[in-house]
């Protein structure tokens, strides 16, 4: 049995150890983060103020040497910066030296960021007052809206069939996510998988994949499905399907983790089983979450199947986009105006389900 | 002997050493308060007893058995027989009171049953007799969170009631409850205490309460006994060991 003073001791050490640990790392990630905003500075200085601005060059000029000695010049550069404590990211890990150089310099440096990414942007997305005002141009949405706003009834019937379709694809897809997710979010929940290591890495993996999945969109995962199945509602329901899997099982996994713990405490205090434990104490705490999140997932799906239409995933987008092709506006017109009723509807619907539940 | 509790140590991951050999006998029947400060170590204590958390060192005997390490079905076995209270009544707001009182019981049946909810007549009788003993029956049929705190902690004695616990543990039941209210949630662990004979161990904040329920008091100190005894031999100097310089009593009534 240690002692007290024992235990204070290594304890002591131990967390001098962990600052001068702790230290070096925040310097390592400071010094990185100083590097990459010196490369950035120096490289949209030369590209957009001195290739753009002053050369006023059309077509900006890259080559990787002179992008090498910049990039070599900005970890000389950073690394000095860092070193002296006094550089923006040295106060954001917390290891700045407290004066008024620190302060002086985070001020004007933070500015500069701001402002010098705002006129890259402005430059990358090739900004043009002159096109958004320019006669030609005003004649066209002159001409697009006029037809939007008087849509050809001629296809409503088409027009209400494809949208029901829509409508069956997001709930189709909601439905038979739901067991899934349900399934992986009680692995995906870390108060549950954290007490031995092999359910941690468990843990980790399905988290990863999970990751990996609703990284991918759902109108690229419709691409990907309607060459596997052939285009058509299909294709768009197994692309939902995915995505909402692995968004569900995260928003699951997230209200299991944030349940209170002391009801749990109480019904396993006066001696009932696991399984009693995780329905009397976990599931009441866990069930309205789940419906609300799953109902305000039909809500999204429905939007996101709409546009997943468009790619070939079936409904009102397949058919939008067949109309946009042919030019024929007062016909998208049509289909843009039962879009937005649906969406208001299912929004205002989803909205009200869920403030009834609460 | 009831309980006895011999050289307990708790030491917490983190390091925080909680208990440091806490020695103390409970005998049959006895109404035994715990006081000190934040943590001193009263709650750390009490789920040592009651085996929520698996003390570092040492042994706790539970009515002749040693339950210092038990597990599994001998440790549900054990939980079964100590009920527990907490201070934020930890009930399961969305369910009815009946099913709160019901959930006591649980250890002691099936599994399938309890899930599919149809339980015996006499597990009813026997959770509106536990509703009775703390006087509101009435209430039986109403959502828990709808009750007042002073009703949701009844709510939470008649559930350890259920288990029909030879030891009944409070971890300051009354600390989150307006002071009337405590006053008459305390009557009840003194009626089931008295009447029952139900051993009690409660964890108490207010120094009054204190000299009005206690049979006997263990006072803790950073995790060690620094006073036992009577309530009434707790004078100033006892009081100021206790609390620190700084406390002054107040008075609660």
């Amino acid at each position: 049995m240690s002692t007290g003073s024992d235990l204070d001791k290594s304890a002591g050490q131990l967390i001098q150890k962990g600052t001068k640990l702790k230290f070096r790392l925040a310097f390592i990630k400071a010094a990185l983060l100083d590097i990459f905003f010196v490369f950035y500075s120096i490289l949209v200085l030369q590209r957009a103020i001195y290739y753009k601005f002053i050369l006023e060059l059309r077509e900006l000029p890259f080559s990787w040497t002179e992008t090498g000695i910049i990039f070599f010049a900005s970890i000389i550069l950073g690394t000095f910066w860092t070193w002296s404590r006094t550089s923006l990211s040295s106060r954001l890990f917390g290891i700045a030296k407290k004066n008024k150089t620190t302060e002086l310099t985070v001020e004007i440096f933070g500015w500069f960021l701001f402002n010098i990414t705002f006129i890259a942007g402005w430059i990358v997305t090739k900004v043009s007052l002159v096109s958004l005002f320019s006669s030609e141009g005003i004649q066209g949405a002159n001409r697009i809206f006029g037809a939007l706003f008087k849509p050809e009834f001629g296809i409503f019937n088409d027009a209400l069939f494809a949208i029901i379709e829509t409508i069956y694809i997001a709930l189709l897809a909601t439905l038979i996510s739901i067991p899934p997710s349900l399934l992986v979010s009680f692995f995906t929940a870390r108060n549950l998988m954290k007490d031995n290591k092999i359910s941690l890495g468990v843990y980790y993996i399905l988290r990863i994949i999970l990751n990996f999945i609703r990284s991918i969109e759902p109108l690229i995962w419709a691409i990907i499905f309607s060459v596997w199945v052939g285009i058509g509602p299909f294709a768009g329901m197994i692309a939902l399907l995915v995505h909402t899997i692995a968004s569900n099982a995260k928003l699951y996994s997230e209200a299991i983790e944030s349940i209170e713990a002391g009801p749990v405490e109480a019904i396993s205090a006066t001696g009932a089983r696991k399984i009693q434990i995780v329905w009397f104490a976990v599931l009441p705490q866990i069930f309205l979450p789940f419906l609300s999140f799953t109902i305000y997932r039909w809500d999204i799906n429905v939007r996101m199947a709409t546009v997943i239409g468009l790619v070939g995933g079936g409904g009102i987008g397949t058919m939008l986009i067949q109309y946009q092709g042919l030019a024929r506006w007062h016909e998208v017109g049509l289909i843009i105006l039962l879009i937005s009723i649906v969406v208001w509807i299912m929004d205002y619907i989803s909205a009200r389900v869920r403030e009834a539940i609460y | 002997m009831i309980l006895r509790v011999k050289d307990l140590h708790k030491i917490y991951k983190g390091g925080t050493h909680a208990l440091k050999g806490i020695t103390f006998d409970v005998s049959e029947g006895e109404f035994l308060v715990i006081i000190g400060l934040s943590g001193s170590g009263k709650s750390t204590l009490l789920r040592c007893i009651n085996r929520l958390i698996e003390p570092t060192s040492g042994t706790i005997e539970f009515v002749g058995k040693d339950i210092t390490h038990v597990q599994g079905e001998e440790l549900r076995k054990t939980k079964m027989q100590i009920g527990m209270v907490f201070q934020q009544f930890n009930l399961i707001k969305r369910r009815s009171v009946l099913t709160n009182v019901i959930t006591g019981k649980l250890g002691a049946l099936p599994s399938f049953t309890s899930i599919i909810e149809k339980y015996p007549g006499e597990v009813y009788n026997e959770a509106y007799k536990c509703l009775e003993t703390v006087g509101i029956r009435d209430k039986a049929r109403e959502r828990a969170d709808s009750l007042s705190g002073g009703q949701q902690q009844r709510v939470a004695i008649a559930r350890s009631l259920m288990q029909n616990p030879r030891l009944l543990l409070a971890d300051e039941p009354v600390a989150s409850l307006d002071p009337a209210t405590s006053n008459s949630v305390m009557l009840y662990f003194e009626k089931i205490n008295k009447e029952i004979g139900t051993t009690v161990i409660c964890n108490l904040h207010f120094l009054s309460l204190v000299r009005r329920y206690a049979a006997r008091v263990i006072a803790l100190k950073a995790g060690e006994i620094i006073y036992e005894g009577a309530p009434s031999s707790i004078d100033e100097k006892w009081f100021k060991t206790i609390y620190g310089e700084e406390a002054q009593e107040v008075e609660i009534r």
